[in-house]
């Protein structure tokens, strides 16, 4: 015989299972933190209903929460990994590379039940304030998606419609937040301080655009602006990923009878949202994957 | 069996434990029939690769001097006898360090008879002085 | 239980559990490991050897696949370590040399479960056993562990999975001397209980000293001897000289300091056969008075550098 019996490397999916234990257990402060809002919230939810405030409506497609979370999670996810370099999970007998997309991996599980958690209350809340759990609403429809000068609209032109967001939105939360995280945990695969870019970036567009107003330098504050829409409030922009254009779809007008009054330019398309939907994870898993070509074994 | 290894020693590990053995049989701290300890305690007591002890009692094994029971360990041959010359082998060593020492430190062969023969007569007289410890100052 | 043993000495011949060729390491300007040939028999203790900086700690990283050789291969159990890191590391417990026992919020306990995870070999009846041994405390956190504690766990994460190689970088760093002790009883019957090669890199030389079948000595970055330890030991003599007024080294004989002015005796180590030493020292005119030799430990610092000489 020339060499002793090999051990056998670990298998991925046990892997990934131990990788869930050990993020969850490392995200266990910042969720006790989240329940702590959770509960706040809750209680004054609780309290503005019972002073004859409005009821709570299950809208998931609505909060940017979910995103948000999926946007930082990557931060706890690798907290005191040292991902370039030497850290305790190289040492492990898994390649590099498979090894931090496993963590990835185990960190979107966690998320995934972060979400549910997250939608589960949301719907809790909303049965105890006698909130429509179909999200179903009164809204004001403009006549066209054209947005109208101030003071030009007619109020006898708006259409009130019982909006009724379609069942599949439900997926949203989950949707966005993978999208997010996958996005940010590219950059954190991908660069060795990526609190500066994933903060860094957004705040320095804002920054541009407010310099740009202050200086009343036009054009920079309206590039900064185009962009933002852009990337924002676009076809397939991120709002078509966090809230299936939800939100920008929404504006609010000015009446000829001088009262200002939100209203809807259309409804959520579930094909655009789709394919949004698609891109930003397509783009997100690209992302992903190049920066994971970082991590090699040496 | 104590067992000791001088580190000073050049020659492999596995030869000392062999002399030890041997030596344990000629002081007789090791008779026919008595186990040997495990090569698992013996190495965990001088710190010693396994291997090395093993190595060292399969010689023995090979001489004669040991024979293993399968699951009830390695024990000291039967006939075996403190053949007389590990006895000289074991005579010649202490020779040998004897003059050694005697030389680092400057003293002829007849000076060191000499000197052996007085400390050996000071240790009888000590001997013979020493009190009986058997009820003599009893209260 | 000299059964495992006994079946792993008939079987393996004379196979290397690590095997080397040429393996360089460059960290910018410096030189970590310089065309080093580490040829490691399977079952043997081998005792790595070498000043602060010498490359030892680059060395094992290499074969671990933790770092990148700039050229040379490097085998273990037949594997090339760097197409086959993750298999590689699934042969070895590895103690590092730093004192880094993975999350710090993790308990103890959680760790072991969690590392016992990566290892389908990991034997959970001879960690319990290695727990009370090391007395390492299931629920302390990682990060309120002490060095010694740290050092402790390490150890224990590497051996409770009974790897055919283990790669000890300082094990007993950290270490009290009761403790240190322990560790390497510990290792004693471990050896016993599943064979194993060893490949350790210790400043505690005399405690390694019985458990050593082969050593190394890494010189800025050189493996510059590589032999079983009695042969180290044999090629080492202290020499007590007498020397005359007009003395003259032999060139081709290494002393370890020159002649310090109208001195008459001096007691030096020197390398080499003792036979052929001794005849050098004599026939330059020198009086050898004695010849000792020496434990591992010194001789082995026959081989290192001195203070300000390099």
């Amino acid at each position: 015989m020339s060499h002793p019996a090999l051990h056998p490397p670990p298998r991925f999916a046990n892997v990934v299972r131990e990788q869930v234990r050990a993020v969850a257990l490392a995200l266990r402060v910042p969720a006790m933190a989240a329940l702590a809002v959770l509960v706040l919230g809750s209680g004054l939810a609780i309290g503005e209903f019972i002073t004859g405030g409005g009821a709570v409506d299950f809208a998931p497609e609505l909060s940017m929460v979910p995103a948000f979370v999926g946007l930082l999670f990557p931060i706890g996810v690798w907290k005191g990994e040292n991902r370039f370099g030497t850290s305790f999970l190289w040492l492990l007998p898994v390649d590099r590379r498979q090894h931090a997309l496993a963590k990835v991996a185990a960190g979107w599980v966690c998320l995934m039940v972060t979400v549910l958690f997250f939608l589960v209350w949301l719907f809790v809340l909303s049965l105890v304030t006698g909130g429509n759990i179909l999200g179903e609403h009164a809204v004001q429809l403009l006549p066209s998606t054209v947005i109208p000068e101030a003071r030009t609209l007619d109020p006898a032109a708006l259409r009130a419609v019982r909006y009724a967001p379609d069942p599949v939105f439900w997926l949203v939360p989950f949707t966005a937040a993978t999208g997010t995280y996958l996005l940010t945990s590219a950059v954190t695969l991908g660069v060795r301080y990526p609190v500066r870019w994933i903060i860094g970036v957004p705040l320095s567009v804002l920054l541009v655009s407010a310099l740009g107003a202050a200086a009343r330098i036009d054009w920079l504050k309206l590039l900064a602006s185009r962009l933002l829409r852009f990337v924002f409030d676009g076809r397939y922009g991120l709002d078509a990923l966090f809230t299936a254009r939800a939100e920008s779809l929404k504006t609010a007008v000015v009446l000829t009878t001088g009262k200002t009054v939100s209203v809807w330019r259309a409804f959520p398309d579930v094909g655009d949202w789709a394919l949004a939907t698609t891109l930003w994870i397509g783009a997100g898993l690209a992302a992903l994957m190049a920066a994971a070509l970082r991590q090699r074994e040496k | 069996m104590v067992v000791n290894i001088d580190p000073r020693d050049a020659r492999p590990l596995y030869l000392q434990i062999m002399d030890e053995v041997r030596r344990a049989l000629v002081v007789g701290s090791l008779k026919p029939e008595d186990p040997v300890p495990s090569v698992r305690e013996l190495a965990s007591e001088l710190v010693v690769n396994p291997r090395t002890v093993l190595q060292a009692y399969r010689e023995l094994e090979r001489e004669g001097v040991l024979y293993v029971r399968r699951g009830l360990g390695t024990f000291v041959a039967l006939n075996t006898q403190p053949a007389g010359d590990e006895r000289r082998e074991l005579g010649l060593a202490v020779a040998r360090r004897a003059l050694l020492e005697a030389r680092r430190n400057g003293l002829g062969l007849e000076e060191l008879f000499t000197m052996i023969r007085e400390v050996a007569a000071d240790e009888n007289d000590l001997a013979a002085e020493a009190p009986l410890t058997t009820g003599s100052n009893s209260t | 239980m000299s059964n495992v043993l006994d079946r792993a000495l008939d079987g393996a011949v004379s196979t290397y559990a690590v095997s080397t060729q040429g393996l360089t390491k460059r960290y910018g300007d410096e030189v970590a490991l310089n065309a080093v040939d580490l040829r490691i028999p399977e079952g043997s203790v081998f005792v790595l050897l070498g000043a602060n900086g010498a490359g030892k700690s680059t060395a094992l990283k290499l074969l671990l696949n933790l770092e990148r050789a700039d050229s040379g291969v490097a085998e273990v159990f037949g594997l090339d370590t760097r197409r086959h890191g993750p298999r590689v590391r699934a042969q070895v417990g590895y103690v590092p040399e730093r004192h880094d026992a993975g999350y710090r919020w993790m308990t103890c306990d959680r760790l072991l479960k969690h590392v016992a995870a990566y290892y389908p070999a990991w034997d959970q009846t001879y960690a319990d056993r290695l727990i009370g041994a090391l007395e390492i405390r299931r629920n302390r956190k990682i990060g309120g562990l002490s060095k010694g504690d740290t050092r402790r766990l390490q150890l224990l994460m590497a051996l409770a999975h009974r790897p055919p190689l283990l790669v000890l970088d300082e094990p007993t760093d950290g270490l009290d001397p009761v403790v240190r002790k322990r560790v390497l009883t510990l290792l004693a019957e471990h050896l016993a209980d599943s064979p194993t090669t060893v490949l350790i890199t210790t400043h505690h030389i005399h405690e390694v000293e019985n458990l050593a079948d082969h050593v190394g000595i890494l010189r800025a970055g050189r493996l510059v001897i590589q032999v079983p330890r009695e042969e180290l030991q044999r090629t080492v003599r202290r020499y007590r000289l007498d020397l005359p007024d007009q003395w003259e080294a032999p060139r081709d004989l290494v002393i370890p300091a020159p002649r310090s002015g109208r001195v008459r005796e001096v007691q030096w180590t020197i390398v080499g056969d003792e036979r052929a030493v001794t005849e050098r020292l004599t026939t330059s005119g020198a009086r050898v008075r004695e010849v000792v030799s020496l434990p591992l430990e010194e001789a082995a610092l026959a081989f290192l550098p001195d203070e300000g000489t390099r």
